[in-house]
C-alpha cells in the first residue's frame, strides 16, 4: 500500500467515521453477481431518500453497475447491466446530491442515489465513467485500484487543508530533535549552562539559612568564636558571591549559544524547506495556498527557532528546578516542605485550564478581528467603488463598529489574566502564610524544632516557585505549538516531486525541437481525462497554433511540453526520446514561456531579462530588448534598464512587462518556445508591437501558441483545434477555413462577426 | 418591467414528479427535467425558485410557489426538500483545534457526524438568526438557535457566536 493511501485511510478514519473502503464481503458478493468481473470503482451514498444518513454503496464493473442497500445484517444488492443506461443526471443542492440513472424513457430510474458533498467526487468518477461510456467514447479502466481513486476522492478535501499527519507528537519533536544533531557540542554546553543556573540557584537560600543557623545565631549565643563566625560568614558572602558570578556566566552562555543555535537550525530547515519546494511539481503547488507555503519558510521556522532556543530549555529545566526544590525543601523540614509542595500538581492545572480558556477567548477575538480585516481587504483595493457609490460613510461606520467589537474582546481577554495572575500569586503566598501559620509556633518552641535559619532558607525557596509552575503549566500548548509548525514544515519536506528523472537521465544536444504526442492521455485526478488520446507530430521549427474552446485541454498540451507533468497514457517525444528519459533541468533551459500575465520579478529590469542567463553580457540585454520592441520604454524610464520594476513588475504597464518578458524570452534562447495567450489583454496598437517582437522571437523555433484571437495565428505552419481533450482538426488556416463543416471556420466567422 | 416578466415566464407552468424520480417542468408545450435552486436560500428560502434544466439553463423562475396550481405545489416542495436539504445540528459534542484544521463533533436531524473546517473559516450568522457551518467538503451544518441548544454545546459555540 503506498504512503499515500496509507495516508487517507488514516484520514478517513479519523475525520469522517465512514468506511475507508467497500466493505469486503460485500465486494465478493457483487464481483460473484457479475460472474468475476472486479469492481472497477465505488462510492458512498450516505444519504437515505428521506434525507437521513446511512450506507448504500453504488460499484461500477466493467459491464454492471450495482447499488448495495443494507438489509437487516447483510445487503441487498440490485445490479443493472450498463448497457442499459440511457442518461446519467446528477441533480446538485446545498448539501444533497442526487445522481439519477435512467435506462428506457418514462421507465422508472434504474438507479437513484442521494449523497452528501462529501461524497460527491467519488459519483462525479462514476458518472464521468458512465457519461463517456454515453457519448460513445467508453474506454476500459485497466488497473484502476478503486480503493485507492474512493479514498483519495474521500480524503483529498482535508488532506489539502491540513499539514501531512506525519505521526504523533514525540515522533514529531524527536524529528525536530534530530536537526540538533550537527550542532551537538553547542547543545551540550547550552543545556550544562542551563543546568548550571538551575541548580547554582538553589545555594544562595541555603547559604542564607546555614549562616544564621551555624554562624550568626552560635555567634550571639556565645558558642562560636566571632573571630571564626566573620570567617565562615566572609567566606558564605563570598561563595554567594561566586554563585551568582557562575549563574550569570552561565546565563550568557546558556542563552547566546541556545539562541544562535535555534537560528542554526531553523536556517537549516529554511534551506532544506525551499529547496525542497523548488523541486517539488507543479500539482504539489495548486493543491496548496501561497500564503501557506510562505508561512511555512517564514513564521514557522520561526517558531521552531524559539521552541529550539528556549522552549526546550526551559521545560526541561522547569522540571528540574521544581523537582530540585521539592526535594530540597522536604530535606530542610518534610511538614513544611509538604505544605509547599502538595499544591504544585493543582497550580499546573490551574494554570493549564486558564491557558484553555485564554485560547477560547483569544479564537473569539480572531473571529472579530477577521470581520474586521474584511473590510479592509474589501474597502482598500475597491476604493474606487467605495467612492463611485459615495458609501465612505457606511464604510467607516460599518469599520468602526467592528473595531469596536474586536475592542471589547481583548478587553476581555486583558480582564481574564490580569485578574488570573494576581489570584496565582495571592495561591502562592497563601501557600508562603500556610508555611508561616505552621512554622510560627515550632519556631517559639512548640513541637518539632524549628531553627530559624532553615525558615529564611524555606521562605526564600518558596520565591522561586512562581516561575516553573508558570512554564510547566503552559507546556502543553508551548509544545502543541511547536509540533503545529514542525506539521506543517515536514508535510512539504515529506512531499516527493511527482516528475522525477530516471537514473541516468538523456541529454540532448543541441535540441533540434520535434514534438511528438503519440496517443498522450492525461488527467490531473487519474480518473476524469483532460486529453483524450491526442497524437500529432511537430517538426522543428514549425509555428503551432493551439485553439479551440477554453476547458478543451490546450493549455494541459502545453503544460506537457514543458514536463511540468507527466502523462498517464501514451507518450511524448522530443526530438525522438520520451520526455520521461530526458534531464528536466537541461530540457527545461531549451524551453522559453510567454505568458498571458507575464511574471517579473521584484529586481531591476536588467535582472528581469536576464532571469534565465545572469551572466549575458549586455550588449546582448540590449540586442534581446530591441528585438522585443522594449528598448525605447526602457531608456525613457529614469533609471533605464537599472529601473526597479517592484513586485511583479508593477510599476510597468501589462504591454510593458510582455515585452520584457519577450525580450527575457529572446535572450534564454529557447528551442521549443510556448505561446499562452501573449497579446490577449494589451491595446491594439500595443498588441501590434508586441506582434512584431513575436515575429521575431518565433524564428528558427519550434513553437505552440494558444491564442483566441484566431487572427494572431493566421502566420501558423498549422493550426491544431483542441475541443474536450481531443484533436478535432489540423491544417493550415487556409485548409481549415476551406472546410464549409469546419469547427475552425466557425470559431473564425463567429470572430468575424462580433470584430 | 422585472415582475411582468417573471409572471410571463410562470404563465402556465406546471410540475410534476415522474417515474424516473426527477422533477419535471411543463410550459407551453415544452418539458424538461429540472432541478431547483433557491435564489435566496438564506434570506428568503420559499419564494424566488429557479427551475434549471441539464444544462444549467433556466427554465423558469417561480416567484412564488403559490401562483402555481396545487400539483405543482406539492411536486416542488419535494424538491425543495432535497435541493434546500443541509444538517440540523441539534447537540455540540466537541470542537478540537488541530494542525491547520478545527474538527467538529456533532449530533444532527439526520443522525450523528463528524466534520472538519479550515481554522480561519468562520460560522456564518445567518439574515434571520441561526449560524451555518460549511465543512471542508461543502457540506452545510445549520444550528437555527444556538440559544435552545443544551448547556455543553452553547459553551463550546460560545467563541463562535455574538
Amino acid at each position: 500500500m503506498s504512503t499515500l493511501q496509507h495516508l487517507d485511510d488514516h484520514i478517513i478514519a479519523r475525520y469522517t467515521a465512514q468506511p475507508a473502503r467497500l466493505p469486503p464481503e460485500l465486494r465478493r458478493q457483487i464481483e460473484s453477481a457479475w460472474q468475476g468481473a472486479p469492481v472497477q470503482l465505488y462510492a458512498l451514498a450516505d444519504l437515505d431518500q428521506s434525507l437521513r444518513l446511512t450506507e448504500t454503496w453504488v460499484a461500477l464493473g466493467p459491464r454492471h453497475l450495482a447499488v448495495a442497500r443494507r438489509a437487516g445484517e447483510g445487503w441487498e444488492i440490485r445490479s443493472v447491466e450498463r448497457r442499459l443506461i440511457q442518461a446519467v443526471r446528477e441533480a446538485p443542492g446545498l448539501s444533497a446530491n442526487t445522481l439519477t440513472i435512467l435506462g428506457t424513457p418514462d421507465e422508472p430510474a434504474l438507479a437513484l442515489v442521494r449523497y452528501t458533498h462529501r461524497q460527491r467526487r467519488a459519483f462525479e468518477n462514476i458518472r464521468f465513467v458512465l457519461e463517456e461510456q454515453l457519448e460513445g467514447s467508453a474506454r476500459e479502466i485497466p488497473g484502476m485500484d478503486a480503493d485507492r481513486v474512493y479514498a483519495e476522492s474521500i480524503a483529498r478535501p482535508i488532506r489539502e487543508a491540513q499539514a501531512l499527519i506525519s505521526g504523533r507528537q514525540t515522533a514529531v519533536i524527536r524529528r525536530l530533535l534530530g536537526y540538533l544533531k550537527p550542532y551537538r557540542r553547542q547543545l551540550t554546553l547550552g543545556m550544562t549552562a542551563a543546568t548550571v543556573i538551575t541548580l547554582v540557584s538553589l545555594i544562595p537560600p541555603y547559604l542564607a539559612g546555614y549562616l544564621i543557623d551555624r554562624v550568626v545565631r552560635p555567634a550571639q549565643a556565645g558558642t562560636l568564636p566571632l573571630s571564626r563566625a566573620i570567617t565562615i560568614a566572609w567566606l558564605a558572602v563570598m561563595a554567594m558571591a561566586l554563585v551568582y558570578l557562575v549563574k550569570q556566566a552561565a546565563a550568557y552562555v546558556r542563552l547566546r549559544l541556545m539562541a544562535i543555535l535555534g537560528e542554526w537550525v531553523a536556517r537549516d530547515l529554511r534551506d532544506e524547506l525551499y529547496e525542497h519546494i523548488q523541486r517539488l511539481s507543479l500539482a504539489f503547488f495548486s493543491r496548496k495556498r501561497t500564503g501557506s507555503l510562505i508561512t511555512r519558510v517564514s513564521a514557522d521556522t520561526d517558531r521552531l527557532w524559539e521552541f529550539l532556543a528556549f522552549g526546550i530549555v526551559d521545560v526541561s529545566l522547569s522540571l528540574v528546578m521544581l523537582a530540585g526544590l521539592g526535594t530540597v525543601l522536604l530535606t530542610l523540614d518534610w511538614r513544611l516542605g509538604l505544605v509547599m509542595t502538595l499544591p504544585v500538581p493543582a497550580l499546573c492545572w490551574v494554570i493549564y485550564r486558564h491557558g484553555e480558556n485564554i485560547s477560547r477567548l483569544f479564537i473569539r477575538a480572531w473571529r472579530k478581528w477577521s470581520r474586521v480585516t474584511d473590510v479592509l481587504s474589501d474597502t482598500i483595493p475597491g476604493i474606487r467603488v467605495v467612492k463611485a457609490f459615495n458609501q465612505e460613510q457606511r464604510e467607516i461606520g460599518r469599520f468602526g463598529e467592528r473595531n469596536e467589537d474586536v475592542t471589547a474582546e481583548f478587553n476581555r481577554i486583558h480582564a481574564s489574566w490580569t485578574t488570573f495572575w494576581p489570584l496565582l500569586v495571592l495561591a502562592v503566598h497563601a501557600m508562603t502564610i500556610t508555611v508561616w501559620v505552621f512554622a510560627v509556633p515550632r519556631l517559639l518552641g512548640s513541637g518539632a524544632h524549628l531553627p530559624v535559619g532553615t525558615f529564611v532558607s524555606f521562605l526564600l525557596y518558596t520565591t522561586m516557585f512562581l516561575a516553573p509552575i508558570d512554564v510547566i503549566g503552559q507546556m502543553a500548548r508551548t509544545i502543541n505549538r511547536a509540533t503545529t509548525s514542525a506539521h506543517r514544515v515536514f508535510e512539504v519536506l515529506d512531499t516527493e516531486p511527482e516528475v522525477r528523472d530516471v537514473a541516468e537521465p538523456v541529454r540532448l544536444e543541441p535540441v533540434h525541437g520535434r514534438v511528438t504526442f503519440d496517443h498522450v492521455v492525461f488527467g490531473y485526478d487519474g480518473v476524469r481525462q483532460v486529453l483524450r488520446g491526442v497524437s500529432f507530430d511537430a517538426a522543428p521549427g514549425e509555428l503551432i497554433g493551439l485553439v479551440g474552446p477554453s476547458g478543451g485541454g490546450k493549455t494541459t498540451i502545453v503544460n506537457l511540453i514543458a514536463r511540468f507533468y507527466d502523462v498517464t497514457g501514451g507518450t511524448i517525444r522530443i526530438d525522438g526520446v520520451d520526455i520521461r528519459r530526458l534531464d528536466t533541468g537541461h530540457f527545461r533551459r531549451q524551453i522559453g514561456m510567454v505568458l498571458q500575465d507575464p511574471y517579473l520579478f521584484h529586481g531591476t529590469v536588467l535582472e528581469n531579462i536576464r532571469y534565465g542567463l545572469p551572466d549575458a553580457p549586455l550588449g546582448q540585454v540590449i540586442a534581446a530588448a530591441q528585438a522585443a520592441n522594449a528598448h525605447d520604454f526602457i531608456t525613457k524610464l529614469q533609471h533605464g534598464y537599472d529601473t526597479v520594476v517592484g513586485e511583479r513588475g508593477h510599476t510597468l504597464s501589462g504591454g510593458e512587462r510582455q515585452r520584457v518578458s519577450i525580450a527575457r524570452a529572446i535572450l534564454h534562447n529557447p528551442r521549443i518556445l510556448i505561446l499562452d495567450e501573449a497579446t490577449s489583454s494589451v491595446d491594439t496598437e500595443t498588441e501590434r508591437e508586441i506582434q512584431q517582437a513575436l515575429e521575431r522571437l518565433v524564428a528558427g523555433r519550434t513553437v505552440f501558441a494558444i491564442a483566441h484571437r484566431l487572427s494572431t495565428l493566421r502566420k501558423a505552419s498549422r493550426l491544431f483545434v483542441i475541443e474536450e481533450g481531443r484533436l478535432a482538426e489540423h491544417g493550415t488556416h487556409a485548409e481549415l477555413l476551406s472546410r464549409p463543416e469546419g469547427k475552425y471556420r466557425r470559431l473564425y466567422e463567429l470572430q468575424l462577426q462580433l470584430a | 418591467m422585472e415582475s411582468t416578466l417573471i409572471r410571463r415566464s410562470i404563465n402556465a407552468l406546471t410540475l410534476e414528479w415522474r417515474a424516473d424520480g426527477s422533477l419535471w417542468a411543463m410550459r407551453e408545450g415544452e418539458e424538461r427535467a429540472v432541478s431547483v435552486r433557491r435564489c435566496f436560500p438564506w434570506s428568503e428560502p420559499t419564494r424566488h425558485l429557479s427551475l434549471r434544466d441539464e444544462d444549467e439553463e433556466e427554465f423558469a423562475l417561480v416567484r412564488d410557489p403559490a401562483e402555481l396550481d396545487a400539483r405543482s405545489r406539492a411536486a416542488l416542495e419535494m424538491a425543495l426538500a432535497v435541493a434546500g436539504f443541509v444538517f440540523e445540528v441539534t447537540r455540540v459534542l466537541e470542537i478540537e483545534e488541530e494542525v491547520e484544521i478545527r474538527r467538529w463533533r456533532v449530533e444532527t436531524k439526520q443522525g450523528p457526524r463528524t466534520f472538519q473546517t479550515r481554522l480561519d473559516d468562520w460560522p456564518r450568522l445567518l439574515p434571520h438568526g441561526g449560524l451555518l457551518i460549511r465543512d471542508l467538503a461543502g457540506d452545510l451544518y445549520h444550528l437555527a438557535k444556538t440559544e435552545d441548544l443544551d448547556k455543553q454545546s452553547r459553551e463550546l459555540l460560545w467563541a463562535f457566536v455574538d
